[in-house]
């Protein structure tokens, strides 16, 4: 373990026992001694859930734990903890390498709210993560029992967690925001809320799977990618509607199916992290050649060309037809950019040959830099632009507009080397 | 050879020429005065100080430094200012100072339209570039920038919007604005006159919302508020923002010499007395105007309009000064456009402009020799809006009013000193309407909790929120009343329109390319949405084709053509309960609330000008009730002498007139106060005329007109009685007063409902 991820450790037990250090009750003491009157309290310490009570408010939290030897879909939960020291022992750089965090300092985190809006008045009421401790899963949610206790709720919560280390699916655009609004709304009363860095997943599984799947969201990912069931799940689409009556009537039974539903994506993230990680790393069985494009595709863009070049150099020689060319190409311009313009060429003159669309026009444009600027060779360099006017013509027929950059781009490269061919 | 006439030779030539000195009824002149100027205060911060001077400006005017030290003092206040009178530096000065001197101190600018707040802002950021200060001011709309607009959230010291982006995407978001809202120090309103009626009400409410986010956060913003000329701006200014005003009316600007003309176009039948159209005259005197390059601009209330005159006078003067000379300016030129219209105004490469009421508002177009109204445009404040693009500080100036032919039109030629004398129109607002009202403590409930008890806007609101918890919008908790919906209320509920259930307009003129160009309450639509209607819409005509009730949409296609539509309602009109009462021996007038069941019938075509009927169709749509305030009036003597029939009659001729006059009392557009004439009313048995707001629970005008009601009466009879027609005609009492006693009858009626007060 790094040095690190030690002192978040130390940091983060510190903050969860700062109130035992403090001199002060644990927070769970409180109960015995309070005068809060906590509709279903026997009912739902029956099923794990403990009020945590401060200023005379309170909130619901649930824990659950599973051992890591238990199997959700294609994996275990222990094979995260493989996931994470992979990222130890590789140099490469990626937003979404544990490099330097031991698998215990990782939140997996995931909200419900009232509404999508992201106004003041969309509240969130549930927020559920999952952590590793020892050889155990732990799930903990926070349930705001009603709209008055947002103190305890977040209190209770930015005491137990680390916030800057947080796993989420579109945490980034939705629910860190959300935190941020309601936090802001009682940030008096509530620790402060520093900025924070996380792992957002959304952007790993569009880049990796929005060619293959209907759409993103993590229900279809688990099932599709993942391999995981779940039965008897309450849509989300009813989570607002049953949250209010819950808060109308505190009857349990819908509110649990809200916790359980939660709970399942906060363990899912769990499951996603660790295949996306073997994805990245080349380490997941069965990689589909779209798979590795994708991740070559993402190393390139992170100028991480090593990597990049690896994971391009196996998918071309599974892929066919437009990945095919759009694989060369994107490898190509890899090589270039390593200074191997020798390995670049062939791969380009081949997307030339038999690539069609934007790929051919914009592998004509960097042979034609290659002949104009390398090889002085400007007729040649001109007799590849005459290709990219041809293949633009061809697209203009067919889709009834032309790629307009590209082909201004072909235009002055042609007028700049007839000026050149006069002159020689 | 021509030779160039001056203005005062052009002057000369009206109050001579035969053809045009008849047409005019009144010539005032209006002495120019010197500017009351102060030096600059002492305190003021000198690159604030030097960039003023950069620009000329070395000491202010007296209204300008009243405006600072009221600003400075912390002190809400309304400034009165007509065109041209260096109105914002009233606010400007203030808050560039308050932020120099503090960098954390930040201030809201709220403009009714997107096109000011533009403006606003380039004259804005000129004067802070002048001056070499870092002060950020930015505009915050529909149109910002996703990627800027966290940074105009953190660090704009100035954020320009408009209330219905600061509804609907500010308020519900202040946790993103934290540092604006806990360090707001100036809320300005620029064109308070325009926050009337409806959108004056839901504004009002917006406000409200604004003061209770300022609170939570610890600040207390001091209100600055600008209008033009109205009766009651500090009354309008306080029922807005709930602050008490100091006012500044004494205004400190210098203006020259200014010569007003109302101009009268012949009679061309006197039976119907029906005149010629003023846009022939217009032509006329426009033409002259611009032949002889003098800068000239001409207003017209209608889109249609300004492309005809603009047309005529291009045709007319090409040869002289080249038709690019003269443009015109209305809503649907691009901005681009309008930039460069404005540029070349101010510099003079244009000579003369033909605008709709677009250029009425503090757009900078410099000042210019002539203006030319074709036609009232509907309140005094806007006419001297427009009056006032025509003046320069030195030298003469001339504003010549045309008048139309509707009757409010008629009735100001008669009456020029409804120009002169203090503004009778009184802007009102009714915030507690309870429907505008219930749908802000929404917006106001999900964007911070209610406690219990909790004021808002000066009144226990416990009822509406123990409403809103039956309705399951929200829930009491301890307590506090929490939003637990997962709607977000704003985004229901716009500031402009009438009832939630609005009528969509959709123009398909370019079908298949359909655009909404609009939205209408139902009950409106009824009479002016039904099929082979003619809507206008911003000056433009369209023709509905078909209307769909189910749906609530209506689609339209722009025509051009020589009438208007009226259609009939038939009214039964209950009065729900009497809030206010007063009587004499021979009438009893009262304000309250009252049910309208109506149900259109038929429509009639009705001829511009003559206001012939050429043509008319049955309308087939559900009965409709309007709950909503209203003003009566009942006779309580017997008319032995009137037969039922004249009666009745003389009852539509007075309601007809007094429509066309209420106006000039209370400030409103035409439809915004219906009317309805009853011989019998339910409730009391009496002839009975009822004046009531459009609006479901009315936003103050049927109460303003309770309170005004006999100078209203006076005005109606003077205007039916000053009318040159015979026996009746369109100008006063109306079109379906046909018989030769019509007009007297209506005179008597007034005299019956103004006797014995």
């Amino acid at each position: 373990m790094t040095v690190r991820g030690d002192q978040m450790k130390l940091k983060n037990k510190l903050k969860i026992y700062e109130s035992y250090l403090a001199g002060k009750n644990a927070p769970v003491a409180e109960k015995s001694t309070s005068s809060v009157e906590i509709p279903n309290r026997d009912e739902w310490e029956k099923r794990q859930v403990t009020p945590y009570i401060l200023d005379g408010q309170y909130c619901l939290i649930r824990e659950k734990r599973y051992p890591i030897s238990m199997k959700r879909g294609k994996y275990r939960f222990a094979d995260f903890l493989d996931a994470v020291s992979l990222w130890q022992n590789t140099g490469v750089a990626h937003p979404l390498s544990a490099r330097d965090y031991s698998p215990y300092d990782l939140f997996f985190f995931d909200t419900e709210t009232t509404g999508l809006s992201g106004g003041t008045g969309n509240i969130i009421f549930l927020l559920g993560y999952a952590y590793f401790e020892r050889d155990q899963v732990v799930v903990k949610q926070h349930l705001l029992p009603e709209p008055g206790g947002e103190v305890p709720l977040y209190d209770s919560f930015l005491r137990s967690v680390d916030y800057t280390t947080l796993v989420t699916y579109n945490g980034r655009a939705f629910d860190w925001p959300q935190v941020k609004t309601r936090h802001t709304l009682i940030r008096e009363h509530v620790p402060k809320l520093p900025s924070f860095g996380h792992f957002d997943l959304l952007h790993a599984a569009r880049r990796l799977w929005k060619h293959r799947l209907e759409s993103v969201k993590l229900s279809i990912v688990e099932k599709e990618i993942l391999g995981i069931e779940r039965h008897d799940d309450l849509p989300g689409h009813l989570v607002p509607m049953v949250y209010f009556d819950f808060v109308d009537t505190k009857n349990m039974e819908g509110i649990l199916k809200v916790l359980e539903h939660n709970e399942e994506d906060v363990l899912s993230l769990i499951i996603l992290y660790t295949h996306i990680t073997d994805q990245l790393l080349g380490r997941a069985g069965g990689q589909t050649a779209e798979e590795k494009l994708s991740c070559g595709r993402w190393y390139a863009s992170l100028k991480e060309g090593e990597m990049a070049v690896r994971f391009l150099e196996d998918a071309v020689r599974e892929l066919e037809g437009r990945e095919l060319w759009q694989g060369m190409f994107e490898l190509a311009n890899v090589y270039k950019k390593q200074n191997r313009l020798e390995k670049s060429i062939p791969l380009w003159q081949e997307t030339v040959d038999s690539g069609r669309g934007n790929v051919k026009i914009q592998s004509c444009i960097e042979l034609a830099k290659y002949f104009e600027h390398k090889q002085k060779d400007y007729r040649r360099a001109y007799n590849i632009c005459l290709i990219a006017v041809d293949e633009c013509s061809r697209i203009k027929k067919l889709r009834g507009n032309v790629p307009d950059l590209l082909f201004a781009d072909i235009n002055k490269r042609m007028s700049r080397l007839e000026r050149k061919m006069e002159k020689f | 050879m021509f030779k160039r006439k001056q203005l005062s030779q052009l002057l000369d030539w009206l109050k001579t020429d035969k053809n045009v000195k008849e047409n005019i009824t009144h010539w005032e002149i209006i002495e120019g005065k010197e500017a009351d100027y102060v030096p600059m205060p002492d305190d003021l911060h000198p690159e604030l100080k030097k960039a003023l001077e950069k620009r000329g400006i070395t000491q202010l005017y007296s209204h300008q430094k009243e405006a600072y030290t009221y600003g400075m003092n912390g002190e809400h206040f309304t400034a009165v200012t007509p065109t041209a009178s260096g109105k914002t530096l009233c606010y400007n000065l203030p808050v560039l100072q308050t932020i120099l001197e503090d960098d954390t101190a930040r201030a809201l600018y709220l403009f009714p339209t997107k096109a000011l707040s533009y403006d606003q802002k380039n004259e804005l950021n000129e004067l802070i570039d002048a001056a070499g200060i870092s002060v950020n001011s930015y505009t915050y709309d529909g149109d910002t920038p996703v990627n800027i607009r966290q940074k105009i959230r953190k660090a704009g010291h100035i954020v320009i919007t408009n209330p219905d982006m600061l509804h609907s995407g500010i308020l519900p978001h202040h946790t993103k604005w934290v540092s604006l809202f806990e360090n707001l120090k100036f809320v300005i309103i620029d064109e308070l006159h325009t926050y009337r009626g409806v959108f004056g009400s839901h504004t009002a409410n917006v406000l409200r919302r604004l003061k209770r986010i300022c609170e939570f956060y610890g600040s207390r913003p001091v209100f600055i508020c600008t209008s033009a000329t109205i009766a009651n701006p500090k009354e309008l200014a306080e029922a807005l923002t709930g602050e008490n005003m100091l006012l500044i009316d004494k205004n400190g600007a210098p203006a020259g010499k200014k010569h007003f003309i109302f101009y009268n176009p012949p009679v061309v039948n006197r039976q119907l007395n029906i005149r010629r159209s003023p846009v022939l005259e217009v032509r006329k005197l426009a033409g002259e105007f611009l032949k002889n390059k003098i800068q000239t601009i001409i207003f017209a209330r209608t889109r249609v309009r300004v492309e005809v005159i603009l047309t005529y006078l291009q045709e007319l003067i090409k040869d002289k000064i080249g038709e690019k000379k003269i443009r015109g300016y209305r809503g649907g030129y691009l901005p681009k456009e309008r930039r460069e219209i404005e540029k070349g105004l101010r510099n003079g490469d244009i000579y003369g402009v033909v605008s709709t009421n677009a250029l009425e508002l503090g757009v900078d177009i410099g000042s210019l020799q002539v203006c030319i109204m074709t036609g009232y445009p509907g309140t005094v404040a806007s006419a001297w809006q427009q009056a006032g693009r025509a003046g320069r500080r030195q030298g003469e100036a001339a504003v010549i009013y045309v008048a139309g032919t509707s009757p409010l039109d008629q009735y100001v030629i008669r009456h020029p000193e409804y120009f002169f004398k203090q503004s009778p129109e009184v802007a009102r607002i009714n915030p507690d309407n309870l429907l505008i009202l219930v749908d802000h403590i929404k917006c106001a409930a999900y964007e911070l909790p209610f406690q219990k008890g909790e004021m808002f806007g000066g009144m226990d609101v416990d009822d509406v929120l123990d409403f809103l918890v039956d309705q399951k919008v929200l829930t009491l908790s301890g307590n506090k009343f929490h939003w637990m919906s997962d709607s977000f209320p704003a985004h229901n509920i716009s500031l402009r329109s009438a009832s939630r259930e609005n009528v969509v307009i959709i123009d398909q003129t370019e079908a298949p390319d359909v655009r909404v160009i609009g939205e209408m309450d139902t009950f409106s639509a009824m009479t002016l949405l039904h099929e082979e209607a003619i809507y206008l819409h911003q000056g433009t005509q369209y023709q509905v084709e078909e209307l769909d009730w189910e749906e609530k949409k209506a689609y339209v296609r722009e025509v051009n053509v020589d009438y208007y539509t009226d259609a009939n309602l038939a009214v039964q009109l209950k009065v729900l309960e009497i809030d206010k009462e007063k009587e004499t021996e021979s009438v009893v007038t009262g304000f309250g609330e009252v049910s309208v069941q109506a149900m259109a019938t038929i429509f009639k075509k009705i001829k511009f000008e003559t206001h012939e009927n050429i043509g008319s169709g049955p309308i087939h749509l559900p009965e409709q009730i309007l709950h909503t305030s209203s003003c009566w009036i009942s006779l309580k003597k017997e008319l032995k002498e009137f037969p039922e029939k004249r009666l009745e009659e003389a009852l539509t001729g007075v309601t007809h007139a007094l429509k066309n006059i209420v106006p000039m009392f209370v400030m409103s557009d035409p439809n915004d106060v219906l009317t309805a004439p009853q011989v019998k009313a339910v409730h009391n048995d009496l002839p009975t005329i009822f004046l009531y707001d459009r609006y479901p629970g009315g936003v103050g005008l049927s109460e303003q007109i309770y309170e005004s009601i006999t100078a209203i009466l006076r005005e109606t009879k003077e205007h039916i009685t000053g009318c040159p027609c015979e026996a009746g005609c369109p100008s006063c009492v109306g079109p379906d007063v046909r018989s030769d006693t019509g007009k007297a009858d209506a005179v008597r009626l007034l005299e019956y409902f103004l006797s014995g007060w």
